[in-house]
């Protein structure tokens, strides 16, 4: 059982704070949302009460995945991986014969996360981006249905590398090795992360709601503002810098590195939205109630979990 | 005993390896244990379809339930036989009628089995079809509320089950499908080809609701 818990994980300072401060967040949500519901019943708040409902959830499933045991958290990201994967896939349209090359790309899930687990840096970054780039189109080629087969490589290897090498950068963090007076190690990196994406998707969306006027992208996703952007970037990178002390960087490089991050997240965000806009879907599924799919939740985190990683492999390890 | 294996398998075993690893969405199909009797017809487009239905059958009526099935490919040998009895709960009929040998005849088999107070579940269209195409309904339906009127049919429609498993293929790729069930309702009909027209009426609604 003390195994299974790592207490002194759950115990340690630096991460309970960061704990302590996403349930105060969604305590202040929700009894805000209560309150305005009280004062101005003509409010519809609908949406955002089944949202943020859906952020306790969430919430609450990623800091036990990831503080109370880190094989736990490894199982937990592949599978939502897996879940984005499929839902991916799932809209795609892709073709019948198609069907035995998917079944090798989710073979490389496990592979890919197992890789992550024992930390065979080496390995774990060429899985994807080179042995299955080579093996797909081997497998659709064996299958024999030449009619439409780029598509069916491309669109494989595309949805692999966002939802399964993408997302697996961050189970890595937590193989990453120690550090010299940084106790809290890969969990505060993780936490640190998504974290910040999460709360660079709120704040543009908020700051958008707010003071949104002059549309950044308008044929993709004209919810998209400047203002939104901007006022989430500036915000991102304070908060980033102020929870410098969950990573090993300083205040400064913490602060450089959200920045970065926050204009990767908006980059996945609108990626994600053209693809939808071409499928002609509104979300990519009904998963999550208020938000939608797996992949509408991730997709920011697609783009910044692995620009994250790079950023401080490159600058600490 | 056989109550309790179809129970473990369909309400823990299969329902959970339908919802986390193949991805079906259910709807809740809880309304089920007020009527007493009824006729599931669904459409049909992949070996997934029965199983699917039956694990999201609240548990306790799952031994009351059985899913109509051919012969031919169901009862091939002693063995499968015993396979479908015992983890499908089939009920297995031919698909040719059979007026001379009312025993082997299929009409009287799911009559008789009604009678004795069994549910039903019937894919009209007969045999499996391609993924996400609708094929013309069989008259069975028909042929049994023209003598048993009263029985309740509730609609249900599956989105995405001839994607994970297709027919002519054994192996099942995840896919996020979708199973819909429309009210349970007694049809009202002149003629077999009334009852068939209904029903492909109700496929088309669920099927839009599956696609939203």
């Amino acid at each position: 059982m003390k195994e299974l818990l790592n207490l002194k994980a759950i115990f340690s300072n630096d991460l309970m704070i960061v704990v302590g401060l996403i349930f105060g967040l969604l305590i202040f949500a929700s009894t805000s949302f209560f309150v305005v519901g009280k004062i101005k019943p003509n409010t519809n708040l609908t949406e955002l009460k089944s949202r943020t409902k859906s952020w306790w959830v969430m919430a609450t499933v990623f800091i036990a995945a990831t503080l109370l045991n880190t094989k736990i958290s490894y199982l937990a990201l592949a599978f939502l991986s897996f879940m984005a994967f499929r839902e991916l896939y799932s809209l795609l349209d892709l073709r019948t014969s198609d069907r035995r090359a998917i079944f090798w790309a989710l073979l490389a899930i496990p592979a890919q996360y197992y890789l992550a687990y024992i930390g065979w840096y080496g390995a774990f970054i060429i899985l994807i981006p080179v042995a299955m780039f080579l093996i797909i189109p081997m497998r659709l080629v064996l299958k024999g249905d030449t009619n439409g087969i780029i598509k069916s490589m491309a669109t494989l290897q595309w949805s692999l590398m966002l939802t399964v090498f993408s997302i697996s950068h961050l189970a890595y963090l937590i193989s990453l090795p120690q550090i010299k007076g940084f106790a809290v190690g890969g969990r505060g990196l993780l936490l640190f992360i998504v974290f910040l994406t999460e709360m660079n998707d709120i704040l543009q969306f908020t700051w958008g709601k707010l003071f949104g006027k002059h549309k950044v992208i308008p044929k993709v996703s004209p919810n998209k503002t400047w203002e939104g952007l901007i006022g989430g970037i500036i915000c991102t990178t304070i908060a980033g810098y102020f929870l410098a002390f969950i990573t090993p960087l300083t205040n400064i490089e913490a602060a450089v590195v959200s920045f970065i991050v926050a204009i990767s997240g908006f980059i996945g965000d609108v990626v994600m939205s053209a693809v939808k806009r071409d499928i002609g879907v509104k979300d990519t599924g009904s998963a999550i109630p208020g938000h939608g799919g797996i992949l509408d939740r991730i997709d920011s985190l697609a783009y910044t979990a692995p620009v994250f990683f790079h950023l401080v492999y490159f600058l600490e390890y | 005993m056989k109550n309790l294996i179809l129970k473990i398998t369909y309400s823990f075993v299969l329902r959970w390896f339908l919802k986390l690893i193949v991805g079906v969405k259910f709807t809740n199909a809880e309304f089920l244990k007020d009527i007493k009797q009824f006729i599931i017809v669904a459409n049909h487009n992949s070996h997934l379809d029965t199983i699917t239905l039956m694990a999201s059958l609240p548990s306790y009526i799952l031994p009351n339930v059985k899913p109509v099935a051919a012969v031919d490919h169901f009862g091939k040998s002693r063995f499968s036989t015993w396979l479908s009895n015992t983890f499908i709960n089939t009920l297995l009929i031919n698909r040719k009628r059979d007026k001379e040998n009312l025993e082997n005849d299929p009409i009287h088999k799911m009559i008789s089995a009604i009678d004795q107070g069994f549910s039903l579940i019937l894919f009209p269209e007969g045999t499996r079809g391609e993924p996400e195409k609708e094929q013309k309904l069989k008259g069975g339906i028909g042929l049994i509320l023209e003598q048993r009127p009263d029985i309740l049919i509730v609609p249900a429609y599956m989105k995405g089950m001839g994607k994970a498993m297709p027919k002519g293929d054994s192996l099942i790729i995840p896919f996020n499908s979708k199973l819909v069930y429309g009210k349970p309702k007694r049809i009202k009909f002149d003629t077999v080809q009334d009852v068939l027209n209904q029903i492909e009426n109700d496929f088309k609604e669920l099927k839009t609701i599956a696609n939203k």
